[in-house]
C-alpha cells in the first residue's frame, strides 16, 4: 500500500527543489511523480475539482504535481477532513478569478478579513464580463483557495469562511 | 488546424469526439456537470471542466458557461456533439462572436434548414419533392381546414421548431383538426418556445431513409449515401442500416442528389443529414434536415471508411474536403443497434443505475461506441443510450447474423437493456426480408409478450 505521508513528503521535496520528475521503486511498488512545467506553451490550467484522484487544491503554491502510479494501483488518498465549521464560497460560474477590482488595487479580502453578507469577495470574469462575487455568510476569511488569474470551474471552492 | 477543442457534450459522443481529436493531435477539454463528475471517459480528455448542476439547463445548455470554459482553457473551437446546443443557431453565433469556431454549419444555414417550415419552402424551391402540405406556417383556421380537406385525412401537425421526433400530432378527421392544432401549438410553445406549426399529409407505412451530407467552407459538398432508420418506436430510432434494403438504385441516386441540391441551396457546410419518407410506391418526400452529426453516424463511417468527426473538424478548420463525390466508395453492409438502459418489458421505462458488469461484444467487423465500463453510472438525468453496437459485413444477411451474435455476447448487469428486444426485431421475418416501415415495431411488438 502506498504511503500517503511519504508521497506528501516527496511532493514537498519536488516543490522545494523545483524538480520536474521523480521516480521511485520499492520492491514491487512504483511511484512516478511529474510536475507540469509552468509557463510551457500548451500547458493547461489545473482544476482542483478535476477527475484526477490526486490533485489537491494548492493555495498560493506552484502547480501541483500529478501522481501517476504504476502497478499496483494506488489507494485513493485519505479524505482531507474539512473543518466542520468552515463554510465554502464556491464559484457559481466558469471564469477567471481576480482577487482585486483591478491590478492596481489591493485584494478585496485577505486571510483574516471580516466579511459580511453581501460583501464583494472577488471578481469572476468570463466573456469580458466582470462579475462581483458576494459573500453569503458573515464571518472571517480562513483560507483563500485560488490565486489571482486562476481559471475556475463551476462549483470550485474559492474561499473558506469561519462564520460568526 | 486547431490546437485545442472544447467538447461541449457528454457520454458516448463526447468520447467519440475526444478520440478523433487525439488522433488529429488536438488537445481536448471536456465539459461535465456535477452529475457526470468522475465519469471515466473524462479521463481520456486532456482536461475536464465542471460547468454546472445535473439538469441539462443548469449545465450542458448553459451556452455562456460553455463559452467561458473554452475561453479560460484556451480552446479555439467548440464541438457541440448532438442534442443539447448542437442545433442552436444563437449558440453558434455566440461562439463565433467570442472568436471560437463552432464545429458545424453557419448559423444562417442552421436557421434556414433547422426551421422545418422554412426548410420545406427551400426544398420546394429547389424542386426537391416534399410531403404535400401547407406552404409555410399556418395562421388561418379556415384556410387550414380547407387545406386539410384537400390533402385528405389523416394529416400530421408538426411544430416548426421541433425535431428529433417531437412536436408532432396526427389528426384523423376534420372534427379534431382545430382542437388538436391548438394543443399542438401549446405543446410547441412549451417544448420549443415557438407556437408555429404546419401540416403535411400523413404518409402511411413509410420507410425513413436519410442521406448523410458533408461540406467544407469552400463550397464543396458531397453525399455519403443513405441510412435506413425505419425501425423506430415512438419516433426514436432503434436500428439503423446502410445501404437501405427498401429502395432501388435509381431511387438511391435521386434521393442522394436531392439531398445535395437542397444543402447547396442553403450553402451548407460541415456534417448534416437530410431525412426523407419513402412511401409504399417508392416515391421519396423530404421531411427535415438535421444540421448536426447524428447518433447513427457510425453506420455511414463503416460503409464509406470515412471518419465523419475528423472530417467535421477539418472542415471547421478551413480545410477543403479530402475527397470528391466520385472518389467516395461504399462497401458491404452496416447495421447499428442502440442499446438503451430501458426495460422493454415495462414499456421501455428507463433503468438508470450502476452497471456492475459490462462486457461488450467484439470480433471481425464489430464496433462498439460507448461510455460504459464495469462500475459506470447510468444517470437518470440524461438520455438512456448506453452503447451503440455497429457491425460491418460483406452482405446484409451476414451483418444480421453478426449483430445477433454480438447481442448475445453483450452483458450488461444488473441494469435492464433493450438488448433482448433488439434481438427479437432482428429475427423477425419482416426485418430479415428488409420490408419494414416506421410503424413496424409498434404494430408488431405491442406488448413484450407479443409472439413474434
Amino acid at each position: 500500500m502506498l504511503d500517503i505521508e511519504r508521497i506528501r513528503k516527496l511532493v514537498e521535496m519536488m516543490v522545494d527543489n523545483d524538480l520536474v520528475e521523480i521516480s521511485l521503486r520499492d520492491g514491487d511498488e512504483e511511484v512516478s511523480l511529474r510536475r507540469p512545467q509552468v509557463g510551457v506553451p500548451g500547458s493547461l490550467p489545473q482544476f482542483s475539482g478535476g477527475p484526477y484522484p490526486w490533485s489537491p487544491a494548492n493555495p498560493g503554491g506552484p502547480a501541483a504535481p500529478e501522481v501517476q502510479p504504476t502497478a499496483p494501483p494506488a489507494e485513493s488518498p485519505a479524505e482531507q477532513n474539512p473543518d466542520e465549521d468552515l463554510v465554502e464560497i464556491a464559484s457559481p460560474m466558469v471564469g477567471t478569478f481576480y482577487s482585486a477590482s483591478d491590478p492596481e488595487s489591493p485584494p478585496f479580502v485577505d486571510v483574516g478579513t471580516r466579511v459580511s453578507r453581501g460583501m464583494v469577495v472577488c471578481i469572476l470574469e468570463a466573456m469580458k464580463v466582470f462579475n462581483e462575487i458576494k459573500a453569503e455568510v458573515s464571518g472571517t476569511i480562513e483560507r483563500i483557495l485560488v490565486k489571482n488569474a486562476d481559471a475556475v470551474e463551476f462549483g470550485q471552492p474559492l474561499f473558506l469562511v469561519r462564520p460568526g | 488546424m486547431f490546437r485545442r477543442i472544447l467538447v461541449a457534450n457528454r457520454g458516448e459522443i463526447a468520447l467519440r469526439i475526444i478520440r478523433a481529436c487525439r488522433e488529429l493531435g488536438i488537445e481536448t477539454v471536456c465539459v461535465f456537470s456535477e452529475e457526470d463528475r468522475g465519469a471515466a471517459y473524462l479521463e481520456l480528455a486532456d482536461r475536464a471542466i465542471c460547468i454546472g448542476g445535473a439538469a441539462p439547463r443548469d449545465s450542458y445548455l448553459k451556452s455562456d458557461r460553455i463559452i467561458a470554459a473554452a475561453e479560460v482553457t484556451g480552446a479555439q473551437a467548440v464541438h457541440p456533439g448532438y442534442g443539447f446546443l448542437a442545433e442552436s443557431a444563437p449558440f453558434a453565433e455566440k461562439c463565433r462572436a467570442s472568436k471560437l469556431e463552432f464545429i458545424g454549419p453557419s448559423a444562417e444555414a442552421m436557421r434556414l434548414l433547422g426551421d422545418k417550415a422554412t426548410a420545406r419552402s427551400l426544398a420546394k424551391k429547389a424542386k426537391v419533392p416534399i410531403v404535400p402540405g401547407s406552404d409555410g406556417i399556418l395562421d388561418d383556421d379556415a384556410e387550414t381546414l380547407k387545406l386539410a380537406e384537400q390533402l385528405g385525412f389523416p394529416v400530421i401537425i408538426k411544430a416548426s421548431a421541433g425535431g428529433g421526433g417531437r412536436g408532432m400530432r396526427i389528426v384523423f378527421s376534420a372534427d379534431d383538426l382545430l382542437s388538436t392544432m391548438k394543443q399542438a401549438r401549446q405543446e410547441a410553445k412549451g417544448a420549443f418556445n415557438r407556437m408555429d406549426v404546419y401540416i403535411e399529409k400523413f404518409i402511411e407505412k413509410p420507410r425513413h431513409v436519410e442521406v448523410q451530407i458533408l461540406g467544407d467552407q469552400h463550397g464543396n459538398l458531397v453525399h455519403l449515401g443513405e441510412r435506413d432508420c425505419s425501425v423506430q418506436r415512438r419516433y426514436q430510432k432503434l436500428i439503423e442500416e446502410s445501404p437501405s434494403p427498401g429502395i432501388d438504385g435509381r431511387t438511391r441516386r435521386d434521393l442522394c442528389a436531392a439531398a445535395v441540391k437542397l444543402c447547396k441551396t442553403a450553402s451548407y457546410s460541415s456534417a448534416g443529414t437530410v431525412e426523407f419518407l419513402v412511401d409504399a410506391k417508392g416515391r421519396f418526400h423530404f421531411i427535415e434536415v438535421n444540421t448536426r452529426v447524428q447518433v447513427e453516424h457510425p453506420v455511414t463511417e463503416m460503409v464509406t471508411g470515412i471518419d465523419l468527426i475528423k472530417a467535421q473538424i477539418r472542415a471547421a478548420a478551413g480545410e477543403p474536403l479530402e475527397f470528391s463525390q466520385r472518389s467516395v466508395r461504399w462497401t458491404g453492409h452496416a447495421i447499428e443497434c442502440r442499446v438503451n438502459a430501458e426495460d422493454p418489458e415495462a414499456d421501455f421505462r428507463p433503468c438508470p443505475g450502476t452497471v456492475e458488469k459490462f462486457r461488450p461484444p467484439g470480433g471481425f467487423g464489430v464496433r462498439v461506441d460507448t461510455y460504459g465500463h464495469d462500475g459506470c453510472r447510468v444517470s437518470s438525468k440524461y438520455d438512456s443510450l448506453l452503447a451503440k453496437v455497429i457491425v460491418h459485413q460483406p452482405t446484409r444477411a451476414e451483418a444480421i447474423r453478426c449483430m445477433q451474435r454480438c447481442l448475445r455476447e453483450f452483458v450488461v448487469h444488473p441494469l435492464k437493456t433493450t438488448i433482448p428486444f433488439l434481438s427479437r426485431v432482428l429475427a423477425h421475418p419482416a426485418f430479415e426480408s428488409g420490408a419494414v416501415d416506421t410503424g413496424f415495431v409498434e404494430r408488431t411488438f405491442q406488448s413484450a409478450e407479443a409472439v413474434v
